[in-house]
């Protein structure tokens, strides 16, 4: 078992909430993507015992959701919204930016393991574009400098 | 006045159209044939509204609607065919097409794809999309980008229009998990789960549905052109549902199969043996020509050396011994012709009544058996399994030994909300779909039957028909604690199933092979006799066993049995001015006269007993010791192997001919090629041997078309009053060596003796395993693929085990279909329940 207890105790209680189990795919991939940092076939069948919805149900949510990593990231998570509005205000130049600071192409984790890079689609903040999330915050109206500054951080905080 | 059904009323081009209520536009206009084209829409299908080229015009709605998901309504005035309507579908080709490979030259459903005909249909012949065109590359060592996604299948996921109709299908009519829809955008794929492949069943019926040609099977895949071959009415020739098929062929080579929807059986769908299963006509292998033994070789031989040999011999024994001296196999998957043929021969020219179809069951005990036959003929319908809200299905695992009839319980489970229960002694696939799935100690089920039925008196408190005190004086057990006791089923579930079926309105119980198959098979449909009269069935439901085989249903109507009803007897006697006084010997009987040397010859047409019937050292000693025996089979057999005469057999594709179904209709096949090399049809040899023994059969073909219609005009369901049969249960002793229950069945994938021959069906399963479920394999500590020997006290093979999910309690299956493994070594033809021990063996 990937999923500890807690997790698992998690998703139960979730799953009292909702009135169809397929409902629960969602909530019990996070639980299980908060718990061990990416997803996996075998947390996909371990979900799919817990909840009771047929394995491929729970892997076919995961695919279709970029949020969820599906291999191993860095601590920190960088998704750089590629879509229209980020488009037009430079995001293509920012993830270039960002390859050169972190000294790794899209797709990749730095060596230390602290961050991984990917773009992806709309976040729905289209208002503050060019943005980024890193794990769970928003980094909104990006420029080079605020770029610099919130890695710097990030490295403090190790 | 009779029911009415709510109506609307519309205009479509113009024209009113009336349909009932809840109808879509798209139907409203297919009812007075006005085609809408379609991708994503399927009759038996909900609708989605994926692909939107069904966009119709539809006044006082301001954008174009998807005809397929919007329902009629009053006053509607449709128009599918406007300047605008146009526009849309051309806009959403072009939109499908953008990334659309356009490899039609190489690709199989050229010439009958639903993309192509609808692109040329709305003349596209240019694309503003100047970009590359997105790819999926899976495997790119091939060209084309194919991806195996099981064991037949091949997707190529540039040409799919993401319909989802495979996807769909899977889920909501086979209740299959293993084909799902991943990524999102222009990046979906249709794909399996995640280590797992699209090998169930129905898996066929995926490539038939996809209206492009993203998803294709290696049996069909760049062979031939569609446009060259011609297409032939047929009806599956393997389990007894009567799948109605269309054979695609051109010149003397069957290409493929595929569904010919027939609403009351099929509904369009098809299992992968009938799809498959086909290829056995034309494979290295098939015999050709007769052969003759002389010395301890075959040798070949021409037909009229063999028939006449057969015919002389045959004579030579009648004139000596009596043509009670000679017996006849046939199997119920020859048609009604060759079954009608092969009676008369025996009944009117040898005087014999030795003839059966049932060569892989016991037999035992052989007596008059009126309730069994009062349940196989039992009148059953597929379709009213849908109407019934409570469904019982005992002894069988159905999805297996009934695929289509499976599909209609589903059916009525999910669609219409019917209550499932299954009454078996080990766990099935139906048992998802069911309310309780009940597993019963192997051996015991009329006891449990006897219990529910005391179940229901007691319930019904002296106001059923029947009432308990009656009961109890004629069953054993006769209270329902003692009844659960003995088949280790708690007596509450007992007692609640006893309450769904006293509540139920409507109920079909269906009964499978595991009873048909047994022994006690009287004493089991004396139970479900008794059953049906508590229940006051006639009134509220169906009950029947099931035939297993595509023409079982036509050897009893028709009279392929030792023992026949008295009506079916005066018919035949009357019609054919005589009938053998003499007792008939059934399978069993045969076999144990041959061993003591009371019958000298048989003639088996298309079954492999040897292999087959249980149990197999019997049937050798008894086949080793007769004077002559002629086999006509496609392929060797270990039956052929022990014959004088060996006599090549044409197959279903190769003639024409009828079956009989398990609800008893008859069904006309043609025939696609002609006979393989020198085969004969089955009918034709057993003419050609009456003919050089005494003389034709039937004057001509009217006369065999009218003989069988007579007999099936007679009344097929004995006649007795519905009282309480008897049912006293007595236990089988268990030797406590042989402590596992076995079963031998079909392999999911197979059927019979012959379908190992098909390359298709071989590659989903091509040799012989031994099913455990995963706590067995725990306890002996067996790995799935691991080696294991099994041993009963009559024999012993050596198999690969397969740990099976399905599984849950210490039962053993093995399959009855692969040359080299002789299950039946394992059974014991006097046993109600086969037993066996399992052994780990260490590979060095
Ligand atoms: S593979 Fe075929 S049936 Fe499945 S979604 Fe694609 S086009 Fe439709
Ligand atoms: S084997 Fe049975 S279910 Fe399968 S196609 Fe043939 S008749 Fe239909
Ligand atoms: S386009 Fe970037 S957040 Fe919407
Ligand atoms: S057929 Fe109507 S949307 Fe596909």
């Amino acid at each position: 078992m990937i999923l500890n207890k807690i997790s698992i105790a998690e998703i139960k209680e979730r799953m009292v909430k909702y009135p169809r189990r397929k409902s629960v795919i969602l909530p019990a991939l996070t639980v299980a993507y908060r718990q061990v940092g990416h997803l996996s076939d075998q947390i996909y069948r371990e979900i799919s015992d817990i909840i009771e919805v047929p394995y491929i149900e729970v892997a076919e949510a995961a695919s279709f959701y970029t949020m969820f990593p599906k291999e191993p990231v860095g601590k920190y998570l960088i998704q750089v919204c590629h879509n229209i509005s980020c488009a037009l205000l430079g995001a293509d130049s920012l993830v270039g930016y960002l390859e050169e600071k972190l000294g790794i192409k899209k797709g990749e984790t730095t060596p230390d393991n602290l961050f991984t890079l990917i773009s992806v689609e709309c976040l729905g903040s289209c208002a503050s574009a060019p943005m980024m999330q890193i794990n769970d915050k928003y980094y909104e109206n990006l420029t080079r400098e605020k770029v610099d500054r919130i890695l710097e951080e990030l490295r403090r905080q190790g | 006045m009779a029911d009415t059904v709510a109506t609307v009323t519309l205009t479509i081009n113009g024209r009113e159209v009336t349909v009932p209520k809840g109808t879509t536009v798209l139907e409203a206009a297919k009812s007075v044939g006005i085609e809408i084209p379609t991708f994503c829409w399927h009759p038996k299908l909900k609708p989605v509204g994926a692909c939107r080229i069904c966009y119709v015009e539809i006044e006082k709605m301001p954008k174009l609607q998807v005809s397929c998901a919007t329902e009629a309504m009053p006053g509607m005035v449709v128009n599918t065919e406007s300047e605008k309507v146009k526009e849309g579908r051309k806009a959403v080709l072009e939109f499908i097409l953008i990334n659309h490979p356009l490899d039609c030259p190489t690709c199989d459903k050229g010439g009958e794809c639903d993309l192509q005909d609808n692109t040329f249909a709305h003349g596209i012949d240019d694309s503003r999309f100047d970009f590359n065109k997105y790819r999926f590359i899976r495997e790119r060592k091939s060209t084309f980008d194919d991806y195996r996604i099981g064991p037949e299948i091949v997707r190529n996921q540039n040409r799919c229009i993401l319909c989802f109709k495979c996807v769909r299908a899977n889920k909501e009519i086979f209740g299959e998990y293993d084909l799902g829809v991943f990524q999102g955008g222009n990046i979906s794929e249709i794909d399996t789960a995640p280590g797992e492949k699209v090998d169930s069943i129905y898996s066929g019926n995926l490539v038939e549905i996809c209206p492009v040609g993203a998803l294709t099977n290696t049996d069909w895949r760049y062979k031939i052109r569609v446009w060259k071959t011609q297409q032939v009415k047929s009806v599956c020739s393997y389990c007894a549902d009567g799948c109605n098929l269309t054979l695609w062929k051109e010149r003397d080579k069957v290409y493929r199969v595929t569904s010919r929807r027939n609403d009351v059986i099929d509904e369009g769908w098809i299992c992968d043996v009938g799809r498959y299963g086909y290829q056995l006509a034309s494979v290295e292998g098939r015999l050709t020509t007769p052969l003759i033994k002389k010395g301890d070789k075959q040798v070949a031989a021409t037909w009229e050396e063999a028939i006449g040999l057969i015919a002389r011999k045959f004579r030579e024994i009648k004139d000596k011994k009596g043509g009670v001296c000679i017996g006849g196999l046939i199997s119920p998957q020859q048609d009604c012709e060759a079954l009608l043929a092969f009676s008369k021969f025996f009944r009117t020219q040898l005087h014999s009544n030795n003839i059966d179809f049932r060569t892989e069951y016991k037999m035992l005990p052989e007596k008059e058996s009126p309730y069994y036959s009062r349940l196989t003929s039992a009148s059953f319908r597929i379709a009213d399994i849908e109407n019934s809200d409570t469904i019982l299905v005992v002894g069988t695992n159905l999805i297996k030994e009934h695929p289509i009839v499976h599909l209609r319980v589903r059916k009525a489970v999910n669609q219409k909300g019917a209550k499932l229960y299954t009454l078996n002694p080990f766990t099935t696939k139906s048992g998802d779909l069911s309310r309780d799935e009940i597993v019963h100690v192997p051996g015991t089920l009329e006891a449990f039957l006897n219990g529910l039925c005391i179940g229901l008196a007691e319930k019904a408190d002296g106001e059923g028909n029947v009432r308990a005190a009656e009961l109890k004086a004629r069953l054993e057990p006769n209270t329902t604690a003692k009844a659960a006791e003995i088949c280790g089923i708690s007596e509450a579930r007992l007692n609640d199933l006893a309450e769904a079926l006293r509540s139920a309105k409507k109920i079909s119980i269906i009964v499978g092979e595991l009873v048909s198959g047994s022994p006690a098979r009287e004493a089991i449909a004396a139970a479900i006799h008794n059953l049906t009269v508590v229940l006051n069935l006639n009134e509220r439901g169906q009950a029947a066993i099931l035939s297993r085989a595509a023409n079982s249903k036509g050897a009893e109507r028709l009279g392929v049995m030792p023992s026949l009803s008295k009506e079916l007897q005066q018919k035949l006697k009357s019609m054919w001015g005589g009938f053998p006084e003499t007792e008939g010997r059934a399978t069993d009987r045969m076999i144990h006269a041959a061993k003591k040397e009371e019958l000298d010859a048989l003639l088996i047409i298309g079954a492999n007993p040897v292999a087959s019937f249980p149990d197999g050292q019997f049937v050798r000693e008894g086949l080793d010791k007769l004077d002559f025996t002629v086999v006509a089979d496609l392929y060797e057999t270990e039956t052929t192997e022990k014959a004088d005469v060996v006599l090549p057999l044409s197959s279903w594709v190769e003639q024409s001919g009828h079956f009989i179904n398990l609800e008893g209709t008859m069904q006309r096949f043609e025939a696609a090629i002609k006979p393989v090399g020198n085969s004969r049809p089955g009918r034709q040899i057993i003419e050609d041997i009456a003919r050089e023994f005494k003389g034709g059969l039937f004057a001509d073909a009217h006369e065999i078309a009218r003989e069988m219609q007579e007999l099936l005009n007679v009344e097929p369901r004995p006649s007795f009053p519905d009282a309480v049969a008897e049912v006293k249960f007595a236990e089988e002793k268990i030797e406590k060596d042989y402590p596992y229950p076995l079963f031998v069945v079909d392999e999911m994938h197979h059927f019979g003796h012959l379908t190992e021959r098909s390359r298709s069906l071989a590659a989903f399963a091509a040799e012989a395993q031994v099913e455990i479920s995963p706590s067995l394999a725990e306890k002996l500590q067996i790995e799935n693929g691991s080696l294991v020997r099994l041993e009963s006290e009559t024999g012993k093979l050596v198999l690969p085990a397969k740990i099976s999910e399905m599984l849950d309690n210490d039962v053993i299956l093995i399959s009855r279909n692969f040359s080299g493994t002789a299950a039946n070594m394992l059974q014991m033809r006097k046993k109600r329940i086969d037993r066996v021990r399992l052994i780990r063996v260490d590979e060095k």
